[in-house]
């Protein structure tokens, strides 16, 4: 009699187990199912934010572009119009608005190339960065300062006051010299052009003997 | 060990002793419900014992219907799961090979591990089988090559191979899995008993 009061408690739990099994299956069929994010998680992209180490220095991308270090590649992210008027010799134009197009998503969805994005100040190009790097895109700089702080440093750089550092003053000399490689002229290039031309081929210098006319003492009446 | 680890809740070194730990109390389950007898093993295949195939639907619907819930719920993701590659003429041979030797000797090769620690002889005799076979198997592992490295799909799974819907796919296996258990009980109910 034991055994068949401990049969039927038995048959008893399995079908509540079976049931069990049943409710958790069909509450996984019948729950909503919402999107999941596409990309990195938001504490993660927060902490990319805060990192300075996504911004690259002008120096440092004038040292790049003039040792032709092949591995970066330069975006511009203003406008066509801006594009058109002045830019980083060898920059890409991907105005903001078409970021996320499908074909430059060839360009930024590489692991090859270096990415720098930049713009009239970074604020657009930290725009285009944080778009970029929600969706896990790799390897992606931004100019400090922009093409702002380009023209200041290197088209343009400040020449150092006599009560500055040595270093200040490597520094002028390295922005000049890659001023002169974008294309700046400097005045003293230019006198220093003409001077070999003014000056004339010498003649060989020939041993003339002036024969000195003996003034004829006047003569006094005629 | 997923959702823990991933996630960061323990440290990552936990990862071995967690592993030991679950070992054993696997090992202590599988003793307690007398899976170290070979005729309870072989009972699936003469049709007495159906211990087996309950044991092994119930790991795959628990494991399966709680991994899609952690997923829902964001603690692992399922697409960064590892799933074992598929090799599919490999997989065939070498499940019906393993068949074959499952009911001859009457252990898979977990449960005679579990055998060999309460002593019983044939268990030990069927772990030397095990080492025999693994040496036969790579002396002439050039023959074998083409089976083993062949035909190989990938890292796929069924909801990507059939394009079905994981939910959907969940709940009729769960169905299934019950009707096969009550049909299992029914038809122990009306065999013979067998000593084991």
């Amino acid at each position: 009699m034991v055994k068949k009061k401990v049969a039927k408690v038995l048959a008893f739990r399995y079908k509540i187990l079976a049931l069990i099994f049943i409710i958790l299956a069909g509450g996984l069929v019948l729950l909503p199912k919402y999107k999941k994010h596409e990309g990195i998680k938001p504490e993660t992209l927060l902490s990319n934010v805060i990192n300075p180490e996504r911004y690259i220095s002008t120096d440092n991308l004038a040292h790049k572009i003039i040792s032709k270090d092949p591995s970066i590649l330069l975006i511009d992210v203003r406008d066509e119009k801006s594009y058109a008027n002045y830019t980083i010799p060898n920059a890409l134009n991907i105005p903001l608005n078409k970021l996320l197009d499908e074909e430059n998503e060839m360009y930024l969805d590489q692991d090859q190339y270096d990415l720098v994005f930049f713009s009239n100040d970074n604020f657009s190009a930290d725009q285009a960065w944080i778009l970029c790097n929600r969706l896990d895109y790799t390897n992606i700089k931004v100019l400090k300062g922009g093409i702002n702080e380009w023209f200041s440093t290197i088209i343009n750089p400040a020449i150092p006051s006599e009560n500055m550092a040595a270093l200040e003053f490597e520094l002028y000399n390295f922005r000049k010299s890659a001023s002169m490689y974008f294309g700046v002229m400097y005045p003293e290039q230019i006198k220093v052009a003409k001077k070999p031309e003014a000056k004339p081929v010498a003649a060989p210098k020939k041993v003339i003997t002036i024969e000195k006319k003996k003034k004829a003492p006047a003569e006094g009446g005629c | 060990m997923g959702p823990l680890i991933p996630n960061g809740i323990i440290p990552a070194e936990w990862d071995s002793i967690i592993a030991l730990l679950i070992g054993l109390v696997f090992g202590f389950v599988l003793e307690a419900s007398g899976f170290s007898s070979s005729r309870k093993l072989a009972g699936v295949f003469y049709g007495y014992d159906f211990a087996v195939l309950k044991v092994f639907f119930t790991a795959a619907l628990v494991s399966l219907i709680g991994l899609y819930y952690m997923d829902y719920l964001g603690y692992v993701d399922i697409t960064q799961m590892y799933v074992h590659p598929t090799y599919l003429w490999g997989a065939i041979i070498g499940g019906a090979i393993m068949g074959v030797g499952f009911v001859a000797g009457g252990f898979c090769p977990g449960t005679s591990l579990c055998a060999v620690a309460i002593g019983k002889v044939d268990a030990i005799v069927y772990v030397v089988g095990i080492m025999i076979g693994v040496l036969i198997f790579s002396e002439l592992f050039s023959f074998f090559q083409p089976l083993y490295e062949g035909s190989f799909m990938g890292n796929i799974t069924l909801v990507d191979s059939f394009d079905i819907n994981p939910y959907w796919f969940i709940f009729i296996f769960t169905v299934l899995a019950i009707g096969i258990f009550a049909l299992s009980d029914k038809i122990r109910a009306s065999v013979k008993k067998v000593f084991y």
